[in-house]
């Protein structure tokens, strides 16, 4: 009755179906050399830029373009140094390797750009238009649109990055990791803490005072994302990265549950001496309750990007969670 | 300003001036510890003061207000005293501190010490005040140069440059050293938000020697006003009286330095403002600076807290903005000469 259920049938239906597959790999093949083949179409800050093959020479004049192309599997020949330092930031510093500096974030040297010969450069969003001229003569650059302050502004980004290098599956894994780790964390943040018990704030610690960080940053995102209440109180105007320095008299304001307590200073702890030592930041809550924690600034107000994310969700881990 | 022709008037009493001098400083001092960028308004402040507030106002007033004030009167009376001195010694109107690149040297030295690791409050100030004292030998130099030192103009242009020089340098370090970039932001522009009564300590010695010093060098700067042969006549020897000078500037301009950063026009503007109530004679200048100085960074600081609620701004910034005026005042004066 029904010819499948035959030997012989399923005989041929079993060649049919590698004749098939095989053909659909050969199709399969074919496509992915068509999309390699084919210039990838990206739509930077200054217009769209095309790009083909998987580009080998990168530069990245970005911390979050160098943590991209990082975390793409792709080794930059040359950065620049993380604010106010002079090498690439210590969180990506071993993963980075021998990496060429070529300028800070306020300047770049041009001619040592040039000297990498890259075929590919990734800018910051905040690259000007003059600049882009220059370096588009050099090698295809890509800007990212300017999305304005948002928190999860730094993943569109490390897209738009995975793309120009063409290893668009790795960002996407990437990615899908930190949102993953991210939920798992704040489950367990969540479980560990009630509701009103949430309540973080990021602040940079000087003598004269606190400044206080936006919610719309990359670290204070994160944060978010971990399962804490962040925000400041008010303080920081729209579309600013952060306040002015409070005044002394006004460090009540960032009294909450959890201070993060960001120095560029290396040595984190020394940086929290340094502010329980001012009258004003001891009398704080959360100092009696011992729960300012220290962190790195050049990870937490410098940096973006999926190895960063990495880094400081380990930090949120080790310091909230194992305590 | 034409001290050759008229002797010090009988009728410019100075008793009258330092009086009201001290009523405004006392009247100053005490605004400042009841104003200031936070919540705690002067009602809550003046109850904590005769000893009704509550907890949050005691800490506001006392802890936070009272140091930041006592450390405004320090600074202000050394940087007025200090203008006053190198005004004195350089026979120039517009020589201070701030301008001529001494509270620059003094910054400079401490920021080149904090990054090479140094930490200890005591230190910074030894720092601070050698600092001060190779921008005085500076100025000291430039003024024996042809041209430079006849003219208060030129004086002043090349101390700005060498000031100038300076800051870029100590930006330099904030640039390429991150570990101590917080605590040399600070050393650019002054301030005496969350300073401690332990600054002001370790500054008062040096401050005491730098008075005893000034009441000796009054009458000996006094007489080399009326020029070189007339003090060498009274039987003064000018070159230790301008060493001498120096090194009080120093150490006032470097102790100042030390616990509040630079902070400049305050030595142009006391001194200036002093001259014009008391008459050119240094003997009656420095007393009147004694209260002015104070009157003018305590004020300044006052106004710092309050414009910008609930941030501060800087104090260097706002003393910069009073004394602008002042310097441009001066500059087109119509006799501009020097002292």
């Amino acid at each position: 009755m029904n010819l499948m259920h035959h030997p012989a049938c399923r005989q041929r239906y079993g060649t049919g179906h590698g004749i098939a597959a095989a053909l659909l790999l050969v199709f399969g093949l074919l496509m992915s050399m068509v999309a390699t083949a084919a210039p990838r179409v990206l739509e930077t800050a200054y217009g769209q830029v095309s790009i083909e093959g998987t580009p080998e020479r990168v530069v990245t004049l970005y911390e979050g373009a160098l943590d991209a192309a990082l975390a793409a599997g792709v080794q930059p020949l040359a950065a620049i140094a993380t604010r106010g330092g002079s090498d690439v930031a210590d969180y990506i510093e071993q993963r980075a390797g021998d990496v060429a500096i070529v300028g800070t974030t306020r300047e770049l040297n041009l001619e040592a750009i040039v000297s990498q010969q890259p075929d590919l450069i990734l800018a910051s969003p905040r690259l000007p238009k003059q600049q882009y001229e220059l370096l588009s003569r050099i090698a295809p650059t890509v800007v990212p649109p300017g999305t304005g302050l948002t928190a999860d502004g730094w993943k569109a980004e490390t897209r738009l990055f995975g793309k120009a290098l063409g290893r668009q599956d790795q960002i996407e894994a990437a990615l899908a990791e930190i949102e993953q780790r991210a939920a798992a964390l704040a489950e367990q943040v969540q479980t560990r803490y009630a509701g009103d018990d949430r309540l973080a704030y990021l602040v940079r610690w000087m003598p004269q005072g606190a400044i206080v960080m936006s919610t719309q940053l990359f670290s204070t995102g994160l944060l978010d994302a971990a399962g804490f209440d962040v925000r400041d109180s008010g303080l920081v105007g729209d579309g600013r990265p952060h306040s002015d320095p409070l005044s002394l008299e006004n460090l009540a304001r960032v009294d909450g549950d959890w201070l993060f307590l960001a120095t560029l200073n290396e040595e984190g702890e020394e940086a929290l001496q340094a502010a329980e030592s001012s009258p004003a930041f001891a009398r704080l809550e959360v100092a009696a309750r011992d729960r300012v924690i220290p962190v790195d600034g050049q990870l937490w107000t410098s940096a973006s990007g999926p190895l960063a994310a990495t880094a400081l969700l380990d930090r949120i881990e080790a310091t909230v969670l194992d305590r | 300003m034409s001290k050759d022709y008229r002797p010090v008037s009988k009728s410019r009493q100075l008793q009258p001036a330092m009086l009201a001098a001290l009523a405004v400083l006392a009247f100053t001092c005490l605004c400042s510890l009841l104003l200031g960028a936070g919540e705690t308004g002067p009602g809550a402040a003046l109850a904590a003061l005769i000893g009704q507030g509550d907890n949050a106002a005691d800490f506001v007033v006392f802890e936070l207000r009272a140091p930041r004030t006592l450390v405004g009167l320090a600074v202000g009376l050394a940087l007025g005293v200090a203008g006053a001195l190198l005004q004195a010694v350089t026979r120039n109107p517009l020589a201070e501190p701030g301008l001529l690149g001494v509270s620059a040297g003094s910054a400079f030295a401490v920021a080149v010490a904090l990054a090479l690791g140094a930490s200890t409050a005591t230190l910074r100030m030894f720092v601070a005040q050698l600092g001060a004292l190779s921008g005085c030998l500076c100025v000291l130099g430039a003024v024996r140069l042809r041209g430079v030192g006849d003219d208060p103009v030129r004086l002043v242009l090349a101390g700005a440059a060498l000031s100038s020089l300076l800051i870029a340098l100590t930006s330099l370090l904030l640039l390429v050293d991150q570990h101590t970039a917080d605590e040399i932001r600070f050393w650019v522009i002054g301030s005496v938000a969350g300073r401690n009564l332990g600054d002001l300590l370790s500054i008062l010695p040096s401050f005491v020697l730098a008075g005893v010093l000034t009441l000796l060098i009054a009458r000996p700067l006094a007489a080399l006003a009326l020029g070189e042969q007339v003090a060498v006549g009274l039987g003064h020897r000018p070159g230790l009286v301008r060493l001498l000078t120096m090194l009080v500037v120093a150490l006032l301009v470097g102790g100042a330095t030390a616990v509040a950063g630079p902070i400049i026009f305050v030595g142009l503007v006391v001194p200036y403002l002093a001259r014009a109530i008391a008459g050119p004679d240094i003997r009656r200048t420095l007393w009147l600076c004694l209260p002015l100085g104070p009157i003018m960074v305590v004020g300044a600081d006052i106004v710092a807290r309050l414009l910008v609620r609930p941030s501060e701004l800087p104090l260097g910034v706002l003393t910069a903005l009073l004394g602008a005026p002042v310097l441009i005042a001066v500059v087109r004066a119509r006799r501009l000469h020097a002292l």
